[in-house]
């Protein structure tokens, strides 16, 4: 019988439910606010590709957003510096 | 929408893949052996001597089956032809690596190249390949045709790449891609979709699980990157072609978890065996410990090793146990999305 770290798995399991609420909300915010607003004026040369460029840098800063908070739960639940002295 | 049968006979066609990828896994284990392609395996004692690239027999399986159901559902040839493409030349630039080992940042760029089938196809055929509305969970979807596209390469990317990082231990990779595929498939099933996302997830659960039986603890057939690039192409490239993507990124958490920490503390493309900090090593009871090294990566497996050393079987334990979970959160991801 292979018994596994199930501390460690618990924290895992823990950790990967938050993020996929945070993907949730993310994806919620993307699809219902930023998405159809009209960042830039879609009548200038490129205006969509501009508009579209915007919204994917927003998007990109929300995943940036959410692989940061990814990483501070690992590292605070995982790999906390101990106290010394 | 197809009918129950079509869909049996589709999931039947496709468990054609578990015999077929153990034979072959068979027959690449003498002829690899044959021709002195090993592979050692560094988590055991006594490091035996292990056949490499057996994992080649995944692809090929995947291909063979591709291609008898492009001939009984032509109106899918479209779709099978772009994947057989993108796992065709993923397998091939696993193969050139296995045989000449390129430098840690070459394997994302090649693959990159690997995804664009998918894309060229879209764009002379449009909506018969891929869908540029991307679906997401309780809101509806939103439509990218600009970004969604030029997005398809990369993604392929990196879920080839993914699935390469995280195969260190025995039966890794091939047993947490058969749970991922074997949820996605239940998703389809349920959400009665199309036969062709339900023949691609079930040729990939049998081939996985094919490989799987001789690739368990203790391994007796490595898959090599022809074998772990070839299949995490596959699966990227199947969520594509299925409007699966939201689902699959959460059932490959465990995945970007590892790669994530990995690429954050090395932050650069590199062969785990050109890393000067490993992340785990062998103590001399045969168990394996966490480093200490603040220089080495927080790879998936160091995670599982925090607060007491474990056996190869006990943290592989722990690794199914994540995708489990993760799979189920994927599953239920697919059924929350419209």
């Amino acid at each position: 019988m292979n018994i596994m770290n199930r501390k460690v798995v618990s924290y895992q399991v823990l950790i990967f439910s938050t993020q996929w609420m945070l993907m949730l909300i993310g994806l919620g915010l993307l699809s219902q606010n930023i998405a159809p607003a009209k960042i830039l004026d879609l009548n200038f040369p490129f205006g969509q590709y501009f508009d579209a460029g915007v919204k994917a840098l927003v998007a990109l800063f929300l995943s940036v957003v959410w692989l940061f908070l990814w990483d501070r739960q690992v590292r605070v639940l995982f790999y906390r510096e101990k106290p010394t002295g | 929408m197809p009918t129950g049968l079509e869909q049996s006979f589709t999931i039947l066609l496709a468990m054609l893949a578990f015999p077929l990828s153990l034979i072959l896994t068979r027959f690449f284990m003498s002829f690899n052996s044959a021709r002195g392609i090993f592979g050692i395996d560094a988590h055991k004692l006594d490091k035996p001597r292990i056949p490499e690239m057996c994992g080649a027999a995944i692809p090929i399986t995947l291909l063979a089956l591709s291609a008898v159901y492009g001939a009984f559902y032509p109106q899918h040839r479209l779709m099978i032809v772009a994947f057989v493409l993108v796992v065709g030349s993923s397998a091939l630039v696993g193969a050139v690596d296995d045989k000449y080992r390129m430098r840690g940042i070459y394997k994302p760029l090649l693959i990159v190249l690997c995804g664009m089938p998918v894309v060229v196809l879209g764009l002379f055929f449009p909506g018969e390949v891929y869908n540029h509305t991307l679906r997401v969970p309780l809101f509806g979807g939103f439509n990218l045709p600009i970004i969604y596209p030029l997005t398809i390469p990369i993604a392929i990317s990196v879920t080839s790449n993914t699935v390469n990082m995280l195969d260190p231990l025995n039966g890794t990779m091939a047993g947490s891609v058969a749970i991922v595929a074997a949820s996605l498939l239940i998703g389809a099933v349920l959400k009665n979709s199309e036969t062709g996302p339900i023949f691609l997830f079930a040729s990939l659960l049998f081939a996985s699980l094919g490989f799987f039986y001789f690739n368990r603890y203790p391994s007796r057939a490595f898959a090599g990157n022809v074998g772990q690039l070839s299949v995490g192409a596959a699966l990227g490239t199947m969520v594509i072609l299925g409007r699966f993507e939201i689902a699959g990124i959460v059932a490959m958490f465990p995945h970007i978890q590892n790669s994530f920490f990995f690429l954050s503390r090395i932050k650069r493309f590199v062969e785990h065996r050109e890393l000067g900090a490993k992340p785990t090593r062998l103590s001399e009871d045969g168990r394996l410990v966490a480093s200490t090294d603040p220089q080495s990566p927080l790879t998936l497996v160091r995670t599982l090793l925090v607060g007491r050393p474990s056996s190869e079987p006990e943290i592989v334990s722990g690794i199914f146990a994540l995708f489990l979970f993760s799979s189920a959160l994927g599953l239920l991801t697919l059924l929350l999305t419209g």
